[in-house]
């Protein structure tokens, strides 16, 4: 009997554990994406827009996640997000055109590229701070989707870039769009994963207190160079491997997609979700992105008026930021904690009702 | 007519050397920002000066007179709406703290209006094309300027206490709502705004023959009137008194008695109302009004405040002065890469002067 008993709490308390681990949520968030693949595989008809839309969405999580550092982490606002989501492109658009390269490599080449320019926007954002950053990085962003438009060389200019083939262990592929939907769902588990380490390692650490303040973080021995350039380059890397995903996703890139709405895009997201949360950025990502792709394209309504999308939306960011300075994580957490206390209140009054008011 | 690679090769050479002579100086003698002295100071505006007056010889010499002062009177147009939407951004920056990206989108919203009236006047009075364009220009401003006050009593005043980079977001939910309403509003006909004239103007500069429209020389004039009108206020009546006190410390403001509310209700409204102007002055270049009219106005205000430094209200002006010429110029060199040029020009000279070309340290207690 004792033995049955001890097991079961043991079970129980393996639950919590596993429950609780922070890690659960973003295999919730993996699994309940591959589910949707799992459904069409079965035979059950999705829509390729829901799909896309869902595919989209995970591209952009891994590239806010990435802001989610420099903004809520290190306390830099950059508006050259679309640019480095450009190159991203490009990079593997080109490479993979008019070169050959297997994926591996461009992942390789990226990953340096993004560190290069990740430590030259990090350099300018010491001079440059505030406002003045966001504005800087608006330029910069406007420099490189003007090289997008007219390196046609490279970029094939505004006709858009066509990529429909990956080459993987020097051997070509046509890619087929659920594939990599699912290898997306894994790559976007482990930067999830990735990322709340960094958030809750010392280095995430050293960057909160250089975001509240520089002068105190500096006085604790906080190096301010070393972390806002690795703000920016952790900010670029994400980018970078957003664009490739992207690229590898939709196999087209065009320079419009590139401009200022779609950092503003991003900045929004993070904003209305929740700078400082992993799972406020997913929110505010499926709120900006997600639901105009994924649901309301399916709604007629919608579909008619695309003008309703942009309202709805516009609405939601003043009313999140001017309400909620925490964002929907912060909503989330409140309303988790309000309907806590009033189960255990209405427990309480239960109990009293039922053994009586002894305790 | 022009020798296109020996410019390049001077250009560059300018460039480079002013480049490395900077670094070298920023990395043996600057090294630290914030505590620059004074000799330091002159030292990186002579360098700038000497960088920008290079620049444009260079340009002249190469261009020729005849193509450089055509290329002026091309851009007046462009100048004078980047002046009044750039001085509509700094007056929103210095009383509400934010980079306003609403501003294009508020004076969109008043060219679609004049587009409308324009429509109802031909269809109702028998005025001249000019004194339509006229009547709209002023409908345009005072729709703005009206969209300006709603949008500060009801969104802006509320969020107070909203950082900067909030606001910023809000200015930008505003965009959505403004670019949603419009085609709702507004239909999704194409509208067009015809210009104040279609006359070409013969005009002999410097012994040149050169030609102006006549609408770029009403444009001027009216942007030369608001904004004469403008400085003045802001310099000597009790408004501009205001805006400059609440611009250099809100509560201080408040404290001293400038009902601070009613001072940045203004500025909004007052920067509605120059948008407005200015998209109908530049509504007809671009042919039909569209919700992204003002758009490259917008980004290329951005970054004239930030060449001029948003802590005087001549600073931008300079910077809008200067973009659109740049632009125009360079593109007899490097056609469609003159504004990534221009760009990094900006880019290079707020990187040795963060806080732009005629900006002032504030000094902050931390």
């Amino acid at each position: 009997m004792l033995y049955t008993v001890n097991r079961h709490l043991e079970r129980k308390a393996k639950l919590h554990q596993v429950m609780h681990h922070p890690y659960f949520g973003f295999f919730v968030l993996g699994f309940l994406l591959l589910l949707v693949q799992i459904i069409r595989i079965s035979g059950v008809n999705i829509p390729t827009t829901v799909l896309r839309g869902l595919g989209l969405t995970m591209i952009y999580i891994i590239i806010a996640l990435g802001f989610s550092i420099l903004l809520g982490y290190a306390g830099l606002a950059s508006l050259g997000t679309a640019g480095f989501v450009g190159i991203g492109t490009y990079l593997i658009g080109y490479l993979t055109n008019a070169k050959g390269l297997s994926v591996s490599m461009i992942l390789v080449i990226g990953f340096l590229g993004a560190i290069a320019i990740g430590t030259i926007v990090g350099f300018i954002s010491l001079r440059i701070e505030g406002l003045y950053l966001g504005i800087i990085t608006l330029g910069l962003s406007e420099i490189l989707n003007e090289v997008f438009k007219n390196a046609t060389a490279i970029t094939n200019g505004t006709n858009g870039l066509l990529m429909n083939r990956i080459v993987l262990f020097g051997q070509y592929y046509q890619f087929n769009s659920n594939t990599i939907f699912i290898a997306i769902v894994f790559i976007l588990i482990f930067v999830m994963i990735l990322t709340l380490n960094i958030m809750k390692s010392p280095t995430g650490r050293a960057m909160l207190a250089m975001r509240n303040s520089e002068s105190a973080a500096q006085a604790m021995g906080v190096s301010v160079l070393k972390y806002r350039l690795l703000a920016f380059i952790i900010a670029t890397v994400y980018a970078f491997l957003g664009g490739i995903l992207y690229m590898t996703y939709i196999g087209f890139s065009i320079p419009t997609t590139w401009n200022l709405a779609f950092s503003l895009f991003v900045l929004a997201a993070v904003i209305v979700g929740g700078s400082q949360s992993i799972l406020g950025v997913v929110l505010g990502t499926f709120m900006i992105f997600g639901l105009d792709l994924a649901v309301f394209q399916q709604i007629p309504l919608f579909q008619e008026n695309p003008a309703i999308t942009f309202i709805l939306n516009g609405v939601l960011i003043v009313v999140v930021v001017m309400f909620y300075p925490g964002g929907l994580a912060r909503l989330i957490t409140n309303l988790k904690y309000k309907i806590t206390s009033l189960s255990k209140k209405l427990m309480k009054k239960w109990k009293a009702f039922k053994y009586g008011e002894d305790d | 007519m022009f020798n296109e690679t020996k410019f390049w090769n001077t250009f560059i050479i300018i460039i480079a050397s002013l480049v490395v002579v900077y670094a070298l100086l920023d990395i043996i003698v600057l090294r630290k920002l914030p505590k620059r002295s004074k000799n330091q100071n002159i030292l990186i505006n002579i360098l700038l000066g000497l960088g920008l007056l290079s620049i444009m010889i260079l340009l002249i010499k190469s261009l020729g007179m005849f193509l450089f002062l055509q290329t002026i009177l091309d851009k007046v147009l462009s100048i004078s709406v980047l002046a009044l939407a750039t001085t509509g951004i700094v007056l929103i920056f210095k009383t509400s703290m934010t980079t306003n990206f609403a501003q294009g989108s508020m004076a969109t919203f008043g060219a679609f209006v004049a587009a409308r009236y324009i429509i109802y006047l031909t269809s109702t009075t028998t005025l001249t094309e000019i004194q339509k364009v006229f009547l709209a220009i002023i409908a345009s401003s005072i729709v703005a300027f009206l969209l300006g006050i709603l949008i500060d009593v009801f969104i802006i005043r509320k969020a107070k206490y909203v950082t900067s980079i909030g606001k910023q977001m809000i200015t930008m939910g505003l965009v959505l709502v403004i670019s949603g309403i419009i085609p709702i509003i507004f239909g999704v006909l194409p509208l067009t705004i015809p210009r104040l004239s279609y006359e070409i103007v013969p005009l002999t500069i410097f012994g040149q023959s050169l030609t102006i429209p006549r609408h770029s020389i009403y444009a001027f004039y009216i942007t030369m009137i608001v904004l004469v009108v403008l400085f003045t206020a802001l310099r000597f009546t009790k408004w501009g008194l205001g805006v400059r006190a609440t611009a250099s410390n809100e509560t201080v403001a408040k404290m001293m008695g400038v009902n601070t509310r009613i001072i940045t209700a203004m500025s909004w409204a007052i920067a509605g109302a120059l948008g407005g102007i200015a998209s109908v002055l530049a509504a007809p270049l671009g042919g039909q009004v569209t919700t992204g009219l003002m758009v490259s106005y917008q980004v290329n205000g951005f970054m004239a405040s930030i060449l001029g430094g948003f802590s005087s209200f001549g600073g931008p002006l300079v910077g809008a002065i200067l973009i659109p010429l740049l632009q125009g110029l360079l593109s007899y060199f490097a056609f469609l890469w003159q504004n990534a040029i221009v760009y990094l020009i900006i880019l290079l000279i707020v990187l040795a002067k963060p806080l732009g070309l005629f900006g002032k340290k504030i000094a902050k207690k931390v």
